[in-house]
C-alpha cells in the first residue's frame, strides 16, 4: 500500500497519511481490496494527492457523510476537484433547493413508472439477448452492457433509441476526466458540450408546445415549475446532463461485474434458473457486494469534530462506500457473496437525500438483463484468460472488457 | 405489534414495500405511503414487517410492541 508519510502543513491528530490517486486501471477486484485493506487499517486517513482531502473508510462514518447534508454538502462530489467545471442538479444542490428538484424528477423514476416501462424495456432486452445469442460470444461490455441501459434509459425519457450511438461515446469521454487525470479534461469538456448542445436542440424543438409530451422527460421539464416559476434553460440542461450521465454509465459498470459474478459461478447460475424469485435479492447483493461507486465526494460546511478527526469548513471528505458495503462491523458474512441475503440494507444507492435517483430504473434493469439472458444464454463463461481490467476508481469501477462464450446449439 | 416509519428519515430507496408488498405501498414518488405514521401489523405479516425493518438502508422503518 502506497501509504507513506508525507510533510502536511496542518494539524491531522495523528491520522494516517497517504498519498495516492485512486484514478488508474487496475487488474478487476482491485479497488474492493483497497478499500477493505484501507478500512481495516484505520477509519480515516488523510490523502495528500490534489489539494488533500480526508478519506473515511467504515461503514458508520459513511452513512453518516451521507445523512448530515448540512454539514457534508453535494456541491463538490470528487474530492480532487473541490470546484468542477460541471453544475450537476439535483446531484451538486443542497437543502432547501434539492428536495424541489427532485420532486419534478422523482415520480419519472418511481416504481409505478418503471412498473409501466417494464415490458418495453423487457422487449429491448431480449432483442439484444436474442441477437448476440446466435454469435455464440461477445464482448459483454460492448455487446450488451453498454447498449442495454442506454437504449432503455433513452426509451423511458422519450428519445429516439437511435441517438445512443451518440451518447454512448460521449459518456466514455466524460469520464475520462471525472477522475482527475488532466489528460482526460479536454475530451470530458468536449463531451459536455455535445450532450447540451443535444439537449438545447431537443428542448428548442419542444419550447412552446401548449401541454407536455407523453413520455417525453425534456417536454415534461419545459412544463414543470420551481417555486412557481418555470425552470431556467440552465437548470433544464444541468438536470438532463446528469440524468444521461449518471444513467448509462452506472448500470453498464454494475452489469459488467454482474454477469463477471455469473460467468465465474455456475451454481449461481443455476440457482437462479431453478428459483428465479431469488433474482431480486442477488441484484441486491450485487449492489453491495460489487458498488461501483469507490468512494463520494462532499465538501465540509463547518469546522467540527467527526470521527475523531478535526474538519475544517472547506476541507474536502471522501466516503469508501464500496468498502463500508463489506463492512463486517454492519453486514454478517460481509466478504461473501450471499445470493439469498436477508434484509440486505446496503449503501449500494447512497443514503440521505441523494438517494439515486435512477435506483428503480437500475434495478429494473438489473432484473431484466438476468431474467432474459438466463432464458436464453443458460450456461456462459469468461473467454480468455487474460486478466480483467478495470477503469480506476475516479469515476465508477467498471470493466473495460468481459469477453463471454457459449455453445450455440443448432 | 406496529410498525412506524419516519418520514424525514425516508428517502424512498423502495426496499420495504419490495419486501412486504401485502403490507406496505409507494406513492408517486416512490416514497412508502405511510411516512410518518404508525400502522398495526397483521399476525401474518410479521416476518414481513421484520424483513421491512432491517432491509431499510436509512433505518427509518422501527417496529413496537
Amino acid at each position: 500500500m502506497a501509504t507513506h508519510p508525507e510533510a502536511v502543513d496542518r494539524e491531522l491528530g495523528g491520522c494516517p497519511v497517504m498519498h495516492r490517486d485512486f484514478a488508474p486501471e487496475q487488474p478487476a477486484g482491485c479497488h474492493w481490496e483497497l478499500a477493505a485493506e484501507l478500512r481495516e487499517a484505520s477509519p480515516a486517513y488523510f490523502n495528500t494527492y490534489a489539494q488533500g482531502y480526508w478519506v473515511f473508510t467504515r461503514h458508520d462514518a459513511v452513512r453518516d457523510i451521507y445523512k448530515t447534508p448540512e454539514l457534508f454538502s453535494s456541491e463538490s462530489i470528487t474530492p480532487w476537484q473541490p470546484d468542477p467545471i460541471y453544475r450537476f442538479v439535483p446531484t451538486q444542490i443542497d437543502a432547501p433547493d434539492h428536495i424541489k428538484y427532485r420532486r419534478i424528477v422523482n415520480p419519472w423514476f418511481s416504481p409505478r413508472e418503471m412498473d409501466a416501462a417494464e415490458e418495453s424495456m423487457r422487449a429491448l432486452c431480449r432483442r439484444l439477448v436474442e441477437e448476440v445469442a446466435v454469435t455464440g460470444r461477445c464482448d459483454f461490455v460492448t455487446g450488451f452492457a453498454l447498449r442495454f441501459p442506454t437504449e432503455a434509459f433513452l426509451s423511458v425519457s422519450g428519445i429516439d433509441p437511435s441517438d445512443a450511438d451518440l451518447f454512448v461515446p460521449w459518456v466514455e469521454d466524460f469520464f475520462s476526466g471525472f477522475g482527475g487525470d488532466p489528460a482526460g479534461l479536454e475530451a470530458m469538456g468536449k463531451a459536455l458540450d455535445g450532450i447540451r448542445e443535444y439537449w438545447v436542440a431537443a428542448l428548442e424543438e419542444r419550447r412552446g408546445e401548449a401541454g407536455p409530451r407523453e413520455g417525453d422527460l425534456a417536454s415534461h421539464l419545459l412544463h414543470s415549475t420551481f417555486d412557481d416559476r418555470p425552470l431556467t434553460d440552465a437548470e433544464m440542461l444541468d438536470m438532463l446532463t446528469v440524468l444521461v450521465l449518471a444513467g448509462l454509465d452506472t448500470t453498464r459498470a454494475t452489469l459488467g461485474y454482474l454477469f463477471r459474478h455469473l460467468a465465474t459461478h455456475p451454481e449461481h447460475r443455476r440457482r437462479l434458473i431453478e428459483e428465479p424469485e431469488l433474482i431480486p435479492s442477488a441484484v441486491e447483493e450485487v449492489l453491495r457486494y460489487y458498488t461501483i461507486i469507490f468512494g463520494d465526494g462532499r465538501k465540509v460546511t463547518r469546522d467540527t469534530e467527526f470521527h475523531g478527526v478535526q474538519l475544517k469548513q472547506g476541507d474536502m471528505v471522501y466516503a469508501l462506500v464500496s468498502g463500508a458495503n463489506r463492512d463486517p462491523r454492519a453486514y454478517e458474512r460481509a466478504d461473501e457473496f450471499v445470493i439469498d441475503r436477508k434484509r440486505n440494507h446496503h449503501m449500494g444507492f447512497a443514503n440521505g437525500p441523494h438517494r439515486c435517483l435512477g435506483a428503480h430504473l437500475a434495478r429494473r434493469e438489473l432484473q431484466l438483463a438476468v431474467e432474459e439472458w438466463l432464458r436464453v444464454i443458460p450456461d456462459f463463461r469468461i473467454a480468455t484468460d487474460e486478466e480483467l481490467r478495470e477503469r480506476g476508481g475516479g469515476a465508477m469501477m467498471t470493466l473495460t472488457s468481459l469477453p463471454l462464450v457459449w455453445d450455440v446449439t443448432s | 405489534m406496529r410498525l412506524a416509519v419516519d418520514g424525514t428519515s425516508c428517502m424512498g430507496h423502495g426496499r420495504c414495500y419490495q419486501m412486504a408488498p401485502d403490507l406496505l405501498s409507494c406513492d408517486d414518488e416512490g416514497y412508502v405511503t405511510i411516512r410518518d405514521q404508525t400502522i398495526d401489523v397483521p399476525g401474518d405479516q410479521l416476518e414481513a414487517a421484520e424483513d421491512a425493518e432491517g432491509t431499510c438502508p436509512e433505518q427509518a422503518i422501527t417496529l413496537l410492541p
